[in-house]
């Protein structure tokens, strides 16, 4: 379609370049420039170069940040897209009770990041939750899941999942049913197991409504933020302190805004380097699609 | 008007309407300025406060209280979350020019917001430098130098770390408070048993620095070099990592800030820890909630005592209008009568702020019918003072702290994490 007037594109793109500008590129813009500064918002900023950068790189806070965000997020992805997957697979059967289930699964989803983080505090809480009295019945030793460095992460993972469990295995179930019938009785005749038409059938057409859910939960992993602040202030020994909490931490906990902008510009840089794999690898998929 | 003329909204006019009453409204707000005086011409006196529970009764109390004695001044009190959160939210309102006149702020945070300009000085106003406070607890007193500077924190609820003992534990175990490092260790192994820890203490600057005075150190020198104790601070750090991973008689406890005093108290109370430390703040809780008598105790001594002061100091922000500025030194001399300082600490064991309400409260017989308060207030005696140091806060929250969880937690080396810890003290931020 062409424009009657040069400037048309423009106009149809004005108010969300505004948005963005206003609301994006000019805060990035801010946060760059003031990671070149020590200023914690009441006095003078004073000018330190890079400082702030090669102070969370040489500290080697930067790297664990890095690094735990990355394996929480890896998590995430990995556990929401398989118990996702496998849900849908379950319970893609008509009837009230199926119906019944898919919707309790989904309603995690709805209930405020919050609310979920109060209650699985409690349900984990090592003398008197409910995690605690299953393992003494079962006479297993007790698991400090938000107290202990090595399995904190892996709590909040495990909490970050079954909040978003639904919303894949929703996702999952539509993209289960675009897939024709036709398909897997021309697989059943030619022999095909169960198996072997999710292997050859099933999966080759979820592949996109997969990626869309990988990149769903990767935003979700990221963005992580509410639940690390209730259920373990970014501890114990920081073990739980990913990217979004350590801005904020740096910010407002420790009066380091230009600390916190250097964070943040990392950060926006990891986020490119994500995005950019990702479309290449979405590329590289349609490109095949079309070979 | 062409909406009205074809009888129907037409859709630019819809978009020029929304337009104009969005730019009325953001017109409005940025013009928008707070008024002074209330509908009875009160003055309004805005408070940020971070109190819960019993303290946020009395706090109001004496609100209610002043109000009932005048009625030229009306607080208006808002809890703004814990004491790290209320800060947060203090700095960015001050930023923004938006702060309200009267606050209050951890110690530690004074000589920061001084350095920055942000507080009012108070010798200005009438009777302020006149109030008899307790050294210790007061500007004066609890930081080095403190009386040369000009007037700018007014102790609101004051506090020292102390040791709480279950009586019932000590006296069957036929045990007494211990008074030093190594009685201390002695009473925890003693006391440990499957399903109750001896020593409980939450893993925070507070009560490290209590240990690295008792010491012998300082985390400052004379000349404001963050030392952190030096050989002090490593025994300080190595005693918390022997009591939990050779002795096993402590338990860290789990979650960070005041999550991990709370988890301190509720083990005490539940008969998991047999003798801990916590705030004096936490006396009438304590003595209120237990089943078992609450013996408190100095905390022992290595080389010496030393506690550190805690609670927070009441602010006046310089940026709020005068009328308001002088509304809240009003309030704030009502505030540190003997009355309501005696009033506030007998309600919560905050230690009183000023000499008549220590006198009030002796003749009262008060630390005669409570003796775990007459331990706070003779322990006193024993204050380190904070220095005037604008970093104290930030190293406090940004280096030392989060190092001291991870090296008693993961047992790290505590020589290695303070050198580390002070390296970065020393760097800008």
């Amino acid at each position: 379609m062409k424009p009657r007037a040069r400037i048309h594109p423009w106009l149809m793109l004005g108010p969300s370049l505004a948005a963005w500008t206003l609301f994006v590129f000019v805060p990035l813009g801010l946060a760059a420039y003031e990671s070149l500064f020590a200023w914690d918002m009441l006095t003078d900023p004073v000018y330190v170069g890079g400082a702030n950068y090669a102070a969370i790189a040489e500290s080697g806070e930067l790297w664990r940040i890095l690094g735990r965000t990355l394996g929480f997020s890896v998590l995430v992805v990995s556990g929401s897209m398989a118990l996702g997957l496998g849900l849908a697979l379950l319970l893609d059967r008509p009837g009230r009770f199926f119906a019944f289930v898919r919707g309790s699964i989904f309603s995690a989803y709805v209930v405020s990041w919050v609310a979920v983080a109060l209650l699985w505090v409690l349900l984990l809480d090592p003398d008197r939750g409910v995690a605690a009295s299953v393992l003494r019945v079962l006479h297993l030793p007790r698991v400090g899941f938000l107290t202990d460095p090595h399995a904190a992460l892996v709590t909040l993972a495990g909490v970050t999942i079954w909040k978003i469990t639904g919303y894949a295995m929703v996702v999952f179930l539509a993209g289960l049913r675009a897939v024709p019938q036709s398909l897997h009785e021309a697989a059943s005749l030619d022999g095909a197991n169960a198996l072997s038409r999710f292997r050859w059938v099933t999966w080759p057409l979820l592949k996109p409504t997969a990626a869309f859910v990988a990149t769903t939960s990767l935003i979700v992993s990221f963005q992580a933020f509410d639940v690390v602040r209730i259920m373990t202030g970014g501890g114990p020994a920081r073990a739980t302190t990913l990217f979004v909490y350590a801005i904020y931490e740096q910010v407002f906990m420790n009066l380091s805004v230009g600390r916190a902008s250097a964070l943040a510009v990392v950060y926006f840089l990891v986020l490119c380097v994500l995005a950019a794999a990702q479309l290449r690898a979405w590329r590289s998929q349609a490109v095949g699609r079309r070979a | 008007m062409s909406a009205s003329r074809a009888g129907r909204v037409t859709r630019r006019a819809f978009v020029a309407t929304a337009a104009g009453a969005s730019l009325a409204a953001l017109g409005g707000a940025v013009g928008c300025k707070r008024a002074l005086r209330d509908d009875r011409g009160r003055v309004r006196l805005r408070l940020w406060f971070s109190l819960g529970g019993r303290n946020r009764e009395v706090l109001l109390e004496i609100v209610k209280r002043f109000h009932a004695v005048q009625d030229e001044i009306h607080v208006e009190p808002v809890y703004q979350g814990d004491y790290f959160e209320s800060l947060a939210k203090l700095r960015t309102a001050i930023a923004a020019k938006a702060a309200p006149a009267l606050s209050h702020v951890v110690a530690e945070v004074v000589p920061y917001l001084a350095r920055a300009g942000t507080l009012e000085s108070l010798d200005g106003y009438p009777g302020m430098r006149e109030i008899p406070f307790v050294a210790p607890l007061a500007q004066s007193g609890a930081f080095r130098g403190g009386a040369d500077r000009p007037l700018q924190g007014i102790p609101l609820n004051r506090s020292t770390p102390l040791m709480y003992c279950n009586g019932d534990i000590f006296a069957k175990e036929g045990l007494r408070p211990p008074t030093t490092w190594k009685e201390m260790l002695d009473v925890a192994k003693a006391l440990t048993r499957p399903g109750r820890w001896g020593h409980e203490v939450p893993i925070s600057w507070w009560f490290w620095v209590a240990l690295v005075g008792q010491a012998g150190g300082t985390v400052f020198d004379e000349s404001g070099r963050a030392t952190l104790g030096d050989e002090a601070g490593i025994r300080a750090l190595k005693l918390w990592q022997d009591l939990v991973h050779r002795e096993k008689v402590m338990r860290p406890p789990p979650g960070r800030d005041y999550d991990a005093w709370n988890v301190v108290n509720q083990d005490f109370l539940g008969g998991r820890a047999a003798f801990i430390w916590t705030s004096t703040a936490y006396i009438r809780y304590l003595e209120d909630n237990a089943r078992f008598p609450v013996i408190a105790a100095p905390l022992p001594r290595d080389v010496r005592a030393s506690v550190p002061t805690g609670g927070t100091f009441f602010v006046v922000v310089k940026q709020a209008p005068d009328e308001e500025k002088a509304a809240a030194a009003r309030f704030l001399r009502f505030f540190c009568e003997a009355e309501q300082a005696a009033y506030l600490s007998t309600r919560t064991g905050y230690l009183p702020i000023t000499t008549p309400a220590v006198d009030r409260m002796r003749e009262d017989g008060f630390f005669t019918k409570h003796p775990n308060d007459a331990v706070a207030q003779a322990q006193l005696a024993s204050v380190d003072p904070w220095p005037w140091e604008p970093l104290l806060f930030r190293i406090e929250r940004d280096i030392v702290d989060p190092r001291l969880e991870e090296a008693v937690l993961l047992d790290r080396d505590a020589a290695g994490v303070l050198a580390e810890a002070r390296m970065l003290a020393a760097r800008p931020g």
